[in-house]
């Protein structure tokens, strides 16, 4: 007993090894590079965890909202997982959106905007990182004005101007601005363009143009096939960004049926609304609001989930920014 | 001779291409910047009305920027003072939060992947009618903030006129999380730049990852911090829910026009402070 008690004392106290113990476990939890311990990589998955959970949350709400039925909905024990699935919240919400029809008016106008942007930002931003032109500064100044000017600014002569052209009420004014590397954020896509193919390496032009190509050559043969990064992310940003755009649709769009998504669901909002002050508050009207959202989002869901892998690489390879 | 006239040809052959280049973008932005914005401002001063035959003019001078700086504080002030208050408050918070998220997001650990996907979801979402509703669907709160009764403290603690935005700001912090997307990647591509071999130098020099953050990080991220200013200030200025942005509206062309070109010398007065500030600091930081 007394033997052991001993050798347990000794181990207790000896030095080096507790020194080692000591290292080990200091190693463990705190890492021998502060980022590389236990402590703070738990840490980092408290915050990153909480955080995507904030993201996640309003997704998950509507998800599982859209899908609960009227016994559902009154059940106050049930908060996040409906006993059953209901899907005529949806069937009513296709309905009251004009799904088909609005579908295909947000995807044409966003998909040829975004088409048209990527096209006309290149070209704009190939021109401002790479070739001369008289007063590069000056209009290079007006491009970053672009950037930080609100839309609101000019949207009231847009709107005569298009008046004037006939165009109010049809998609012209959204997709012809997008020619001409203009429309929503162009400005910030010509920019990610300049930043793009000012990274890129010099030699290649020059290699292309000692062998004889033209300008032109040169950037749809050469620039444009190794940009495929810069192309993903803005292309997109430009799809998402006019998929979701309200602004410019209920200023250009106001007065009538075919209208975009975006607009189909404010309208939705709108009436469900007004429906609340003439009947009183329905318990339907989130789940149908929340399914409406849902199908709007869904699109752009797909796309980024497509897409999401060589977004996130080309985000960090198009250099954004110098 | 031939050679020097040769020079000046090849000269005027690039600047020939790069007008080529350049000239849509430039229609463009006479067609669609330039020509409405210079329109606004003659509609400002104007008494604009539509009739079934044209448009006619009436010219009022300044009568209408008077009446929105000087006589009715309801189209501007009242909107845009709370506002330009929550604006200085939440333009740090979002800076500051997605530098810390991009720079976590950076480290190589188990499930980056799902970590990015999941964050670069507000760059698609928030924009637009999805983020208005889930601001009506009040998930803009935080439960723990009710918990803890952060909104008490800040109104005994703080002045009433700034309690009340620093209040509106925790309450929808959560919408301040949904506007960090873009800011977040940017962040991370602007992390790229800064070469590998800095930080496996500072490394073998014994740095901790908290003086690498200090002297190497940040320092490399300024341009992109400076950036991220200038975006969100831009974001969040030309927001459509933005209640000054919802004043300008057709039933009044002049009034909006002038409203439109009042809060235009704002954002660009706004933008000026920061340059100014960021100017001043960087130099600060680079004479220590």
């Amino acid at each position: 007993m007394e033997k052991v008690l001993n050798r347990f004392k000794n181990v207790r106290f000896d030095a080096p090894r507790r020194q080692r113990w000591l290292v080990t476990s200091r190693n463990v939890l705190l890492g021998k590079e502060a980022d590389k311990g236990l402590i703070f990589r738990l840490f980092m998955y408290l915050i990153l965890i909480d955080t995507a959970f904030i993201y996640v949350k309003p997704i998950l709400y509507m998800l599982t909202t859209m899908v609960k039925d009227a016994a559902n909905l009154l059940d106050p024990a049930v908060i996040w997982v409906p006993r059953s699935l209901f899907f005529g919240h949806l069937e009513d919400a296709l309905r009251l959106l004009q799904y088909g029809q609005a579908f295909t008016i947000s995807m044409t106008v966003s998909l040829s905007v975004a088409v048209l942007q990527v096209i006309s930002c290149a070209i704009a931003g190939y021109a401002f990182a790479r070739l001369d032109f008289p007063l590069k500064k000056f209009w290079f100044i007006c491009l970053i004005f672009t950037f930080i000017m609100p839309p609101q600014a000019t949207i009231l002569p847009m709107i005569i101007m298009f008046k004037e052209f006939g165009w109010i009420n049809t998609y012209w004014p959204l997709i012809i601005p997008a020619i001409f590397g203009h429309g929503l954020k162009g400005a910030l896509f010509v920019i990610i363009f300049r930043q793009f193919f000012s990274t890129l390496p010099k030699e290649l032009e020059e290699a292309a143009k000692i062998d004889g190509a033209s300008v032109f050559r040169v950037f749809f043969r050469v620039m444009l096939p190794i940009s495929s990064s810069a192309i993903i992310v803005v292309f997109l940003f430009s799809f998402v960004w006019n998929w979701n755009d309200f602004y410019y649709p209920s200023m250009f769009m106001f007065g009538t049926k075919e209208v975009p998504l975006s607009i189909s669901l404010s309208r939705l909002a709108a009436s469900l609304a007004a429906e609340a002050e003439q009947a009183g508050p329905s318990i339907f009207a989130e789940p149908i609001k929340m399914a409406a959202s849902f199908l709007i989002i869904l699109p752009p869901l797909i796309v980024y989930a497509f897409t999401q892998r060589w977004f996130v690489e080309g985000v960090e390879r198009t250099g954004l920014v110098e | 001779m031939i050679k020097g006239r040769f020079r000046l040809n090849a000269v005027t052959q690039r600047k020939l291409e790069g007008s080529l280049f350049i000239a849509p973008w430039i229609f463009g932005f006479i067609a669609f910047i330039a020509f409405p914005l210079a329109y606004s401002l003659y509609m400002s001063f104007q008494r604009v009305k539509i009739t079934a035959s044209g448009i006619e003019y009436t010219p009022v001078g300044f009568q209408y920027y008077r009446e929105i700086l000087l006589a009715d504080g309801g189209l501007l002030y009242n909107d845009l003072i709370p506002f330009l208050r929550q604006a200085v408050i939440m333009i740090p918070v979002i800076v500051v939060f997605s530098l810390l998220i991009a720079i976590l997001l950076n480290q190589k650990f188990w499930g980056r992947g799902w970590f990015r996907a999941i964050f670069f979801l507000p760059v698609i979402f928030s924009t637009g009618q999805i983020i208005q509703e889930f601001i009506t669907q009040g998930e803009g709160t935080l439960s723990f903030v009710e918990q803890f009764a952060i909104a008490e403290y800040a109104r005994e603690y703080l002045p009433d006129s700034w309690a009340t935005p620093v209040i509106n700001v925790i309450n929808s912090f959560v919408l301040v999380l949904w506007y960090s997307g873009v800011q977040i990647l940017i962040f991370l591509a602007g992390r790229q730049t800064i070469p590998l071999s800095v930080y496996e130098a500072a490394r073998i020099d014994g740095a901790d990852p908290w003086e690498t953050f200090w002297k190497i990080t940040l320092p490399g991220l300024t341009p992109f911090i400076l950036l991220n200013l200038i975006y969100t200030v831009v974001d969040l200025f030309t927001f459509p829910s933005n209640p000054i942005i919802a004043k300008v509206n057709t039933q009044n062309y002049g009034l909006s026009s002038a409203l439109a070109w009042i809060y235009l010398m704002i954002v660009l007065l706004f933008l000026g402070i920061i340059f100014y500030f960021f100017a001043r600091v960087n130099r600060a930081s680079h004479q220590r």
